[in-house]
């Protein structure tokens, strides 16, 4: 769960990844293929729904190759407004 | 300008290192004297190079001090950063190993990878000790349970350089952390830190993701530090100011030539005093290497070699490989070439890498070919978008970078190509790149 003042990030160790595709069908708001069936992550601070998602991808992943990462800091970057940010 | 013209000047040895090494000279220098190689292989030189012994060092330098941990703020201060090309502070490396409680290796990385560079190897070879130091001080400073000299397996001459001074200290009974020579295999990514670090851990010799690990895991560590790196922090510890030089690798139509200029020396002067500029300037500099990028003669003609200055113009001297293309060579032409080389040389553990090189490496033909169509150019640019920054390793930023570069300072051949005319020179490859000629 993500804590205030903290952000999550999904994050994927390439060379474990193997394309399988399964984060693409559980998580599809927060990650899209590439043409070679590759995950690249759209999201880059996840609210607490995308983060439910992002969860699921992770346990799903048949390669073990997700992961999150939550920082102490919260992330300067912005958000597109109407989204809400976990605080 | 023929190879012939070119020869009788670059026998010559650029004048400041070319003097016989004494010891007020070599306080002041990492060489003991700049060399001439061949254009591809190991760096052995064309003319019999010194090399340093034990008690030469010791009488230029003096004897190596035991490595503490005040060294941190020292290194600090004397602003040491990597010499393999991407300029990371050393003190934050040390700050990162000693979180760790694990049993710790140091590695002093002499596997240049870049086909071009031959500046460690050269080092190594003439001054052994000065690395060899180097690393006992960094094994010391940190608590190290290993202390290695890792090198590519076809590396023979540094290592047989290595071996004899490794031995010449066992004789000498320093009193110092066992070194230890470990050849790792010859491929382009055994020199990528987190390849070295898995190896020596006992997996294969291929690159990681850094994954999350907790600070105060007593996992096994690993410090691997550029052997030119060491080199400058041995004479740091020994309290000599910090070198203010750089360490060169220059293709010529001939050789590459490898010598030492104060740092800030123009980019002019380099490439007079290796020939380039007899019959005009160059077309174009490829800066780094392979894993590089392209700069145009209109941004380097008037830029030195300070990492810095070169950084605040969207360059960067890598490693310190400069490799400057003739008018009238065809840029998308030797891209395509090194495009086609790095995607060979791809550990294929990550799809975006496995994938995308090749796509990259059809783009680049198409285009120096003269015959991509309007689909095919978008797609070129499409993937260098893909693929940037999603490797474990950053094996594949090194492609996209490279490409990115070459659209933008040869972007007046990209027009006449896609207007279906080519250069001349179009079908051949001037850099000696593993493969290019076809």
């Amino acid at each position: 769960m993500t804590k205030p003042g903290s952000t999550s990030r999904l994050r994927i160790d390439a060379a474990a990844c193997d394309g399988i595709g399964v984060c693409a069908h559980l998580a599809a708001d927060i990650l899209e293929l590439d043409r070679w069936g590759f995950p690249i992550i759209t999201v880059r601070d996840l609210s607490r729904g995308e983060l439910s998602a992002a969860k699921r991808a992770v346990r799903a992943c048949p390669r073990k190759a997700l992961w999150i990462e939550t920082t102490a800091v919260p992330s300067v970057v912005q958000r597109a407004p109407g989204v809400s940010t976990p605080s | 300008m023929t190879p012939d013209e070119l020869t009788m000047d670059q026998r010559r040895a650029p004048a400041p290192m070319s003097v016989a090494p004494d010891a007020s000279l070599v306080r002041q220098a990492l060489l003991l004297h700049g060399v001439q190689i061949d254009r591809v292989g190991e760096a052995d030189p064309w003319e019999p190079a010194a090399v340093e012994h034990l008690e030469h060092l010791v009488g230029r330098v003096g004897p190596r001090p035991y490595g503490s941990l005040d060294l941190i703020t020292v290194i600090e201060r004397a602003g040491l950063t990597g010499h393999g090309g991407a300029h990371v502070p050393a003190a934050a490396k040390w700050r990162k190993t000693l979180q760790g409680g694990g049993p710790l290796t140091v590695v002093a990385n002499g596997a240049e990878s870049e086909p071009l560079s031959a500046k460690d190897a050269t080092l190594m070879r003439q001054r052994p000790h000065l690395v060899l130091d180097g690393l006992a001080i960094a094994a010391e400073a940190l608590g190290a349970d290993r202390a290695v000299v890792w090198l590519h397996g076809d590396d023979h001459g540094t290592a047989a350089t290595l071996q004899g001074a490794i031995a010449e200290r066992r004789a000498a009974r320093l009193h110092e952390p066992a070194l230890e020579l470990v050849m790792g295999p010859s491929h382009y990514l055994s020199g990528e830190s987190s390849a070295i670090t898995r190896a020596l851990q006992g997996g294969p010799t291929l690159p990681t993701a850094r994954r999350p690990q907790d600070p105060r895991s007593r996992g096994p560590r690993t410090l691997v530090h550029n052997v030119e790196t060491l080199a400058r922090l041995a004479l740091v510890a020994r309290g000599y100011p910090p070198l203010p030089t750089m360490l060169l690798t220059v293709l010529t139509p001939v050789s590459r030539m490898v010598f030492e200029v104060p740092r800030g020396t123009p980019v002019v002067d380099v490439l007079e005093g290796t020939g380039w500029l007899r019959n005009g300037p160059p077309q174009a500099v490829l800066l780094g290497g392979y894993g590089g990028q392209w700069a145009s003669w209109r941004d380097l003609r008037s830029a030195t070699f300070d990492e810095p200055a070169l950084r605040a113009a969207g360059l960067s001297i890598g490693a310190g490989v400069v490799a400057p293309i003739a008018h009238g060579a065809c840029g998308l032409a030797e891209t395509a070439a090194i495009t086609a080389y790095l995607a060979s040389m791809s550990a294929r553990q990550c799809g975006p890498c496995l994938f995308g090189l090749p796509a990259l490496t059809d783009g680049m033909r198409a285009l120096a070919a003269g015959d991509a169509s309007r689909r095919e150019r978008a797609q070129l640019l499409e993937d260098l978008r893909l693929v940037e920054g999603r490797g474990a390793c950053h094996h594949p930023d090194g492609a996209t970078r490279l490409i990115a570069s070459a659209l933008e300072v040869f972007e007046h051949d990209v027009v006449e190509h896609v207007a279906g005319r080519p250069c001349h020179e179009a079908g051949r490859v001037g850099l000696p790149v593993p493969g290019g000629h076809r």
